[in-house]
């Protein structure tokens, strides 16, 4: 699956942006209160900031939990654009990569056994989803929020 | 000037930020009707950002007043839906998260048996045709009686009663 | 590492959680959990969530767990606290913790286990 062109955006030399390095299960805590801190600098709500962290958590907690030693990267960015003022995450890992991306948007909470990626949930948090990942290529999600 | 500008743009923006959240308040107006008691009247269609902003200013509410239970009254709805239905139900399960039970009022025959034939079965979420039968539900939830005054007073004497 | 403060009060066993735990403290919360109940014996357990602003999936699904972990224990398990935020978010992951009994704060959290509790005792008698 590949990228989806999503509402355009400031190139990213005006905007600000934050990388984070993933390599543990402490960094799941970093990357949403790095993620809290951008949304609440924003100027987005309790509730969006509460929708935002818990979709980077969840993002995450997938690089540890299944890719290649858990490591990956966590990217913060604020856009502005036509829609607003906006928060974009990008995370990325090296790890096996999803066989079946669909699916993995189809499979919920609710469809019972196995813990799953979390995706479907992610995206109804987030206002813009897409995800970029092969077998063997690893992952990359991004998603992003704009502030109403 | 520079820092001028964007301190006046950050006014700007709280003040926006303020004026869109009366407006809210004011489309979504939650009552308390008693105590523990909620109503939330609900006038118009219901689309996601709407239902989104009620459930947010419901919560506050049921957090400022310790209420448990709410009354949503879809009276005023024109079209319940399978969305509709599903942003009610979210209304449900986020107000329980709290502690507050919801019902909602104001469904009628149509209403029912458009929910039937959607398929959509409100499974735990308790239902009444109105307000008042929502209100007597919850009174009896909460253990309390309404009951005429013993002194026998005269219902037709009561305009002439003074407060 | 954060280690979570398990109170008892009476026939109950409060739970302080605290914001931004990690993973294993969060584990470690529900054995510590577990490990008490069998030890005091006590028969409701009080999670307070009230200082908690980010609820995923991974430990919205451990609330579940412990929960039902609790009831088949012998024990019933109130969550309060639940801030209007992370409420409106769990609805939205598709996590609305049916399996669980929430109040809105310790206090009436008490009053309900006490409620039951005493339900409960009626039942053994």
């Amino acid at each position: 699956m590949t990228w989806a062109e999503c509402s355009p955006a400031v190139t990213a030399a005006s905007a600000p942006e934050e990388q984070l390095e993933i390599s543990g299960e402490a960094d799941i805590v970093a990357a949403r209160q790095h993620a809290r801190e951008a949304a609440r600098a924003l100027g987005f709500g309790a509730v969006d900031q509460s929708r935002i962290t818990t979709a980077v958590s969840e993002l995450t907690r997938n690089v540890v939990r299944y890719a290649d030693g858990g490591r990956g990267r966590v990217s913060i960015r604020q856009l502005s654009g036509p829609r607003g003022v906006g928060l974009e995450v990008i995370v990325s890992d090296t790890g096996p990569g999803i066989a079946d991306v669909e699916e993995a948007m189809r499979a919920g909470f609710t469809s019972g056994s196995g813990l799953g990626l979390g995706l479907p949930g992610t995206r109804r948090l987030m206002d813009e989803m897409d995800i970029d990942s092969a077998v063997g290529r690893g992952t990359t999600i991004r998603i992003c929020k704009w502030r109403r | 000037m520079v820092a001028e500008f964007t301190n006046s743009q950050g006014e700007l923006r709280g003040m926006i930020e303020e004026q869109r959240r009366t407006i809210v308040e004011l489309q979504t107006p939650v009552i308390q009707v008693w105590d523990s008691i909620l109503a939330l009247p609900v006038v118009g269609s219901l689309d996601t950002a709407r239902a989104q902003d009620m459930t947010e200013a419901l919560l506050e509410k049921i957090v400022q007043t310790g209420s448990e239970i709410v009354l949503v009254d879809i009276t005023g709805v024109p079209v319940v839906d399978t969305a509709v239905a599903k942003h009610l139900l979210d209304t449900v399960y986020a107000a329980r998260l709290l502690g507050a039970e919801v019902l909602i009022v104001g469904v009628t025959s149509r209403v029912a048996m458009t929910l039937v034939h959607l398929g959509l079965d409100l499974g735990s979420v308790t239902t009444r045709t109105t307000l008042a039968k929502g209100l007597q539900f919850a009174f009896a939830r909460l253990g309390i009686e309404v009951l005429p005054r013993s002194n026998g007073t005269s219902p037709h004497a009561l305009n002439k009663l003074t407060t | 590492m954060a280690r979570v403060p398990i109170v008892r009060v009476g026939a109950t066993l409060i739970a302080t959680v605290q914001d931004e735990l990690c993973d294993s403290d969060v584990m470690l919360l529900q054995e510590e959990l577990s490990a008490t109940l069998e030890r005091t014996g006590v028969h409701a357990v009080l999670l307070d969530l009230t200082t908690v602003q980010t609820v995923d999936s991974f430990l919205g699904r451990l609330l579940n767990d412990v929960a039902a972990e609790m009831r088949l224990l012998g024990a019933q398990t109130v969550i309060v606290g639940i801030q209007p935020a992370v409420a409106i978010t769990l609805v939205e992951l598709g996590l609305n913790l049916k399996g669980v009994t929430t109040a809105l704060d310790v206090d009436k959290g008490m009053r309900l286990l006490q409620h039951s509790l005493r339900v409960y005792d009626l039942g053994r008698m």
